[in-house]
């Protein structure tokens, strides 16, 4: 994704300098320029491509409009005081009650221009309303519905992956000092075991501790009542992320140990951090700036992805744990084809990809002196 | 330092997570929680001094609830419901399972049960289009009646209750629910027609031969061909249940006969545009494996001829290709009509229609489902024989531990909170609707066994019909005249003026005056408003009857401000049947109503305007803040109208309508505002609309939400994202606790019968027939028929008759010596059909016998 390239660092005759300095200036701004409008381009295209997709092309129209007389029809023929009204009147009646909603859905109007429609909402990031689905609370609006998942994605999703994280990093780079360890032939060893999804340890973990030792929660978010006190709530949820926590922990630790230990290895073989070590710096100061450093952009990369990849949150996880997250209703949005709510999780999906994407090619620059944003050359 | 920077940093996001995922909601709420606790003490010392734990119950002095407090969670998997039931982590899962392995489950725990429940049932729906289809140019052999009628020897049934539905279910071969009063009534036909279409596949193929043969198609190589192409018959099979394993059935079938079967397997979704929206002349399905719901005990199916074999059932493009015969349209139009004027009459034309509708058979009746409802075996709950626990209006009042007085109940539900709760146009889910019962009562309560109605809060009432309609009454709450006429008093109302707001009088809506097919009077208690309160403590007055009133036609009419499109179609089809509704006295509360609607049962007859709205009991005084923010286009009761306003959809229990409740709340406190004035304004004076508005106020400082009833229950709070919601029992509620526990278990007879194993024919014979319930004897004044087939060796029907009653338990089946001498030599079955007057399902045994010369 990135475009900066690297070139030497070189002194600048002092000539030169405001020259250059103006060229960088309006090579960033131009750089800077590009890089918007590209991703501007980039996002409409995909938010599009959704809308599209999420009404199969407007087929859903026809699926809605099916679905409406059936859910009426079953109305109908339940309801005796219905069932009772002259054929006639029946008709007439259940031809307007089909009339409310397909009205109520918008289907009134051709879908090329409720498309439209929708991608305008997006691209302004005025959500919309939902169609069917509503917030846990009430709220027929897709910002509040979204909102009021996000933080419970966030809160086990976020401590998952910031503790893999952190984890990953310490557990790798120890394991990089003591290649060919134990410990480091272990990590090996179980690192084919990240091929199973955390929802997979989830039914076993919910097995074991729920079912069998009845000693954790088998899902929700807290306990049942509710606690009163804030205490009380945060302990309770605790308890019921750590079955949670513990699936997505176990089915990424040993694969994401085994990779970045393998990469500060390469690192750990350069001819510059021999020359380090021949120099006789300490051990910490060479794992610092000769081995860490060079990895930044790519630590930085993978830490941002994961940030915004919270946004999605894991539907089949969510689902077993009976977590009321954003993948629970990114999939009850796509079941009920609710448009503007697969959209709406989309489109801000999207926006944090490219404002990240966009960021980064800065924040190497910064953390990597070797880049440079915008510079002539071969891509990075 | 700097190499723990970053894990400082990490350890402080993490923080930062947990502590603002704790934030339960707005600052009101939580200073909501901390007034509530004080409240729950409050109520759990009551409880101290109420609970008395004896071994085995019979009566105690309490009022309303068994139990003090209800949790609901949320459980999605039925599988992990049954474990956590195992692990007395909950303790009834009000879902209901048709999954088998989950069923055997439930059945093999001894620390488990369940309640069987009917409710959705299955069936084969032809495309009758052609015999050629216009889009196609195909043949479609289904277009012929007696290729459908051949379906029925077609499929196993049984093959499809036992190795398909793993036995969660009952043949059916009629459009009559097997539970139903229909059904009970008619068992002497319906087991006809069940004996001549039971499962003949050999004769199934020679019809459908001759049939094909008519039309000019040829059997090649064991293959159907029509000029000169393979008969494809697509076959559109949904997924989602076992009606997959239906759908493969039945394509097995036509192509062991000679059929080319496409299996299309869709959804619900996909399958709807094709089926049910698209021209059946297009040629694109012949058969769709079809599902149907009822959610309550049918008490009259003489209008399913009409409904599922005529055009006149709905107006969708599939049935408007219906061409019953000329007989059969005739039949089922006088039953849609009612146009009988006897029982017997009726009796009679529906066992006409039914032998008609199998012929004509446009559907195939399948089976008819049954599924559980498991729970704790220590639990007690009324649960409707097609409406479950979930569905059950008397679950709040006998859901109980057995042997045990007060404490907690956690019932697992598979969603919850799905949307908005509002009593006019909220939410109609029927778990949120479950919890919606527990808190607001009815006027009524549905028996869950039969479908006829109790007295809850009405005392008594009567109804008058006219002469000449063949209606019945089984309960002695009620009485029933018939009249020659039933004129409706100029003064009572019949419509109303949403611009003046005031009724619109029977005088002047109909100035020659005008009659009505069926009138009811209903007679509330003297002490009504002394003993019914709403939860915040209002005591419950005239005004909330009247406010239903205004309610029932307000909304649909244009001229009102709180006008809303969708509840006009509603609002027509009411007008059509009323006639008007007269208080003949407020206190005590007297009401008449004048409608031409009626039904068979007395029962199902009587009006009680008692303020149970479409999606919940509501108070005047609430419903008012609610309609202030409708009319001021701030949000709205229904998602209709939402959505074309783009407003919220008015919730009282949480959310972001809330906060606008509250602000028309005051508004409405400090204006003295009373909705309706011209009208309401005579029934509520100014101080008791002051004391309702501080009441509520009240009420919300307290719970902090605007969700009140008269039930046995109240909202204690409901935690949406964290899908929990607890109902605590309501301590001012009159009534005792054990009005309703009769209906704790349906009392389905269990028959036995017992006689000579060898008869001679043309000697007298006797049978004994043992009617128990749990092991007791059935009482006789709790039956109400038992009838006896009998088919002889040839399986002729030879005899029907009803046995006779010795005592409770037992009945007798006596054949005279002339009855014997008609059965032909051989094995010979007699079938025994038990009617019970207190559960619409009947009971069936049968006993066979050598019949010698």
């Amino acid at each position: 994704m990135t475009e900066a390239t690297q070139s030497p660092v070189t002194a600048s005759p002092s000539s030169l300098e405001k020259k250059a300095t103006a060229s960088t200036l309006s090579r960033l701004a131009k750089y800077t320029l590009v890089k918007i409008l590209t991703l501007g381009v980039t996002i409409v295209i995909g938010v599009y491509l959704t809308i599209i997709i999420a009404n199969m092309g407007g087929e859903v129209d026809n699926i809605r409009r099916g679905e409406i007389r059936e859910r009426v029809a079953l109305m109908v023929s339940m309801n005796q005081d219905l069932r009772r009204l002259p054929a006639e009147e029946r008709a007439k009646y259940i031809n307007d009650m089909v009339k409310i909603e397909e009205d109520r859905l918008g289907l009134d109007r051709p879908f090329i221009l409720r498309s439209f429609t929708y991608l305008t909402d997006a691209m302004s990031l005025n959500l919309g309303r939902a169609q069917f689905l509503t917030s846990d609370s009430g709220s027929k609006q897709v910002r509040l519905i979204i909102l009021e998942r996000l933080p419970p994605t966030l809160v086990l999703f976020g401590t998952a992956n910031i503790l893999l994280f952190f984890f990953a990093l310490f557990i790798a780079l120890g394991l990089s000092r003591h290649y060919g360890s134990f410990l480091d032939r272990l990590v090996i060893a179980l690192a084919p075991t990240s091929a199973a999804p955390g929802w997979f340890y989830g039914i076993f973990l919910i097995l074991i501790f729920a079912a069998v030792l009845n000693v954790l929660p088998y899902g929700g978010m807290v306990d049942a009542p509710v606690p009163d006190t804030t205490i009380g709530y945060a302990l309770s949820l605790l308890k019921h992320m750590i079955l949670p926590t513990l699936a997505i922990f176990l089915s990424s630790i040993f694969i994401t140990i085994y990779s970045w230990r393998t990469f500060f290895l390469i690192f750990s073989s350069e001819d510059y951090v021999e020359m380090a070590k021949a120099k006789g710096l300490s051990s910490q100061m060479i794992e610092r700036r000769y081995i860490l450093r060079p990895t930044m952009p790519n630590i930085i990369t993978n830490f941002a992805l994961l940030i915004i990849g919270l946004w999605f949150g894991a539907i089949i996880l969510e689902t077993v744990f009976n977590w009321p997250g954003l993948g629970r209703l990114f999939y009850r949005a796509i079941g009920l084809f609710d448009t503007p709510v697969i959209v709406g999780e989309t489109v801000i999906y999207a926006y944090l990809l490219a404002i990240t994407v966009f960021l980064l090619d800065f924040i190497y620059a910064l953390v990597d002196p070797r880049v440079k944003v915008g510079g002539e050359g071969p891509k990075a | 330092m700097k190499r723990y920077t970053l894990l400082v940093v990490g350890l402080l996001v993490i923080a930062s997570m947990v502590l603002s995922a704790c934030q339960q909601g707005t600052q009101v709420v939580t200073q909501v929680v901390t007034e509530e606790v004080e409240v729950v003490k409050t109520v759990e010392v009551e409880k101290t001094v109420e609970v008395v734990v004896t071994p085995e119950p019979t009566r105690v002095d309490r009022n309303g609830a068994w139990v003090d407090t209800i949790v609901v969670v949320e459980e999605p998997s039925a599988d992990a419901a049954v474990t956590r039931l195992q692990n007395k982590d909950i303790d009834l899962y009000a879902f209901t399972v048709s999954n088998a392995e989950v069923a055997a489950k439930v059945a093999a725990s001894p620390e488990l049960k369940s309640e069987r429940t009917f409710g959705s049932y299955n069936e084969l729906t032809f495309n009758p289009a052609g015999p050629i289809f216009e889009g196609t140019g195909k043949l479609n052999p289904f277009a012929v009646p007696a290729v459908r009628e051949a379906m029925n020897w077609l499929v196993d049934r049984d093959y499809i209750v036992q190795e398909i539905m793993k036995g969660l279910g009952v043949p059916r071969y009629t459009p009559f629910n097997v539970a139903s009063s229909d059904y009970a009534r008619l068992a002497e036909v319906v087991r006809k027609v069940e004996l001549k279409y039971a499962y003949d596949k050999e004769k199934a193929q020679q019809v459908i031969s001759a049939e094909m043969e008519k039309l000019g198609a040829t059997l090649v190589d064991g293959k159907w061909q029509y000029n000169g192409e393979p008969v494809e018959i697509i076959v559109l099979i949904r997924v989602e249940d076992e009606r997959r394993q239906v759908g493969d059935y039945v394509a097995n079938q036509l192509e062991d006969i000679g059929f080319t079967v496409t299996r299309d397997y869709k959804t619900s979704a996909e399958a709807s545009p094709i089926w049910i929206r698209g021209n059946p002349n297009d040629g694109k399905w012949h058969v769709y494996t079809g599902g149907w719901i009822t959610t309550a005990v049918p008490r009259d199916l003489g209008d399913n001829f009409s409904f599922f074999y005529t055009n006149r059932g709905l107006p969708q493009p599939l049935w408007q290709a219906y061409t019953p015969s000329e007989e059969f349209d005739k039949v089922a139009l006088d039953l849609e009509n009612r146009a009988y004027k006897t029982i017997e009459e009726r009796t009679q034309l529906m066992g006409k229609a039914l032998e008609l509708a199998l012929q004509d058979s446009v559907r195939v009746w399948l089976v008819d489902r049954a599924s559980i409802t498991p729970m704790r075996a220590e639990l007690q709950v009324a649960s409707d024989l097609y409406g479950a626990v979930y569905g059950s209006q008397l679950w709040p009042y006998t859901i109980r531990r057995e042997g045990e007085v007060g404490g907690s109940v956690t019932v697992a539900m598979p969603s919850i909170l799905v949307e908005p709760w509002n009593a006019l146009s909220g939410t109609n889910w029927i778990y949120d609707q479950m919890l919606i019962r527990g808190t607001g009562e009815y006027g009524q309560v549905y028996d869950p066994f039969t479908g006829l109605t109790y007295p809850n809060r009405i005392e008594k009432a009567e109804v008058v019909v006219q002469e000449g309609l063949p209606v019945g009454k089984t309960l002695d709450w009620l009485t029933l005249e018939f009249a020659p006429s039933i004129e409706v008093p100029g003064d009572a109302w019949a419509d109303w003026d949403a611009e003046q707001q005031r009724f619109i009088t029977v005088a002047e809506k109909f100035p020659e005056g005008t009659t009505a097919l069926r009138k009811s009077v209903v007679y509330y208690p003297a002490d009504l408003y002394e003993k019914v309160k709403w939860h915040d403590g209002s005591p419950f007055s005239v005004g909330d009857v009247v406010m239903g009133m205004i309610l029932t036609f307000d909304l649909g009419k244009e001229a009102s401000p709180y006008y809303d499109a969708s509840q006009v179609p509603t609002l027509e089809s009411f007008l059509s049947s009323f006639k008007g509704v007269k208080i003949v006295s407020t206190d005590p509360l007297v009401i008449e109503t004048y409608s031409d609607l009626w039904n068979l049962d007395a029962e199902l007859n009587v009006s009680d305007w008692w303020p149970f709205y479409a999606q919940g009991q509501a108070a005047w005084h609430a419903l008012a803040i609610g309609l202030k923010a409708d009319g001021a286009g701030e949000a709205a009761f229904s998602a209709a109208k939402a959505d074309e306003l783009q407003v919220e959809w008015l919730s009282y229990i949480s959310g972001p309508t809330i906060d606008i409740l509250k602000a028309k709340l005051d508004e409405a406190s400090s204006e003295g505002f009373i909705p309706y004035a011209p009208t309401l304004g005579e029934y509520v004076s100014a101080d008791e609309a002051a004391a309702r508005y501080a009441n509520l106020a009240e009420w919300f400082r307290q719970r902090g939400h605007f969700w009140i009833g008269t039930n046995v229950f109240y909202l204690e709070r409901a935690f949406p994202v964290e899908g929990t919601v607890v109902l605590r029992r309501y301590n001012g509620y009159s009534e005792p606790a054990d009005k309703w526990l009769r209906f704790s278990a349906p009392p389905i007879a269990e028959v036995e019968v017992d006689g000579d194993d060898r008869v001679t024919a043309g000697s007298e014979a006797s049978f004994d027939v043992f009617v128990d319930f749990e092991g007791q004897p059935y009482p006789l004044a709790d039956i109400d028929n038992v009838k006896y087939l009998v088919f002889d060796a040839n399986g002729e029907l030879v005899l029907v008759g009803q046995a006779e009653a010795v005592e409770d338990g037992l009945f007798q089946v006596n054949l005279s010596g002339e009855d014997t001498g008609k059965l032909a030599e051989g094995t010979t079955r007699l079938e025994v059909v038990v009617v019970s007057k207190r559960v619409a399902v009947p009971s069936f045994a049968s006993f066979q016998f050598v019949t010698a010369p």
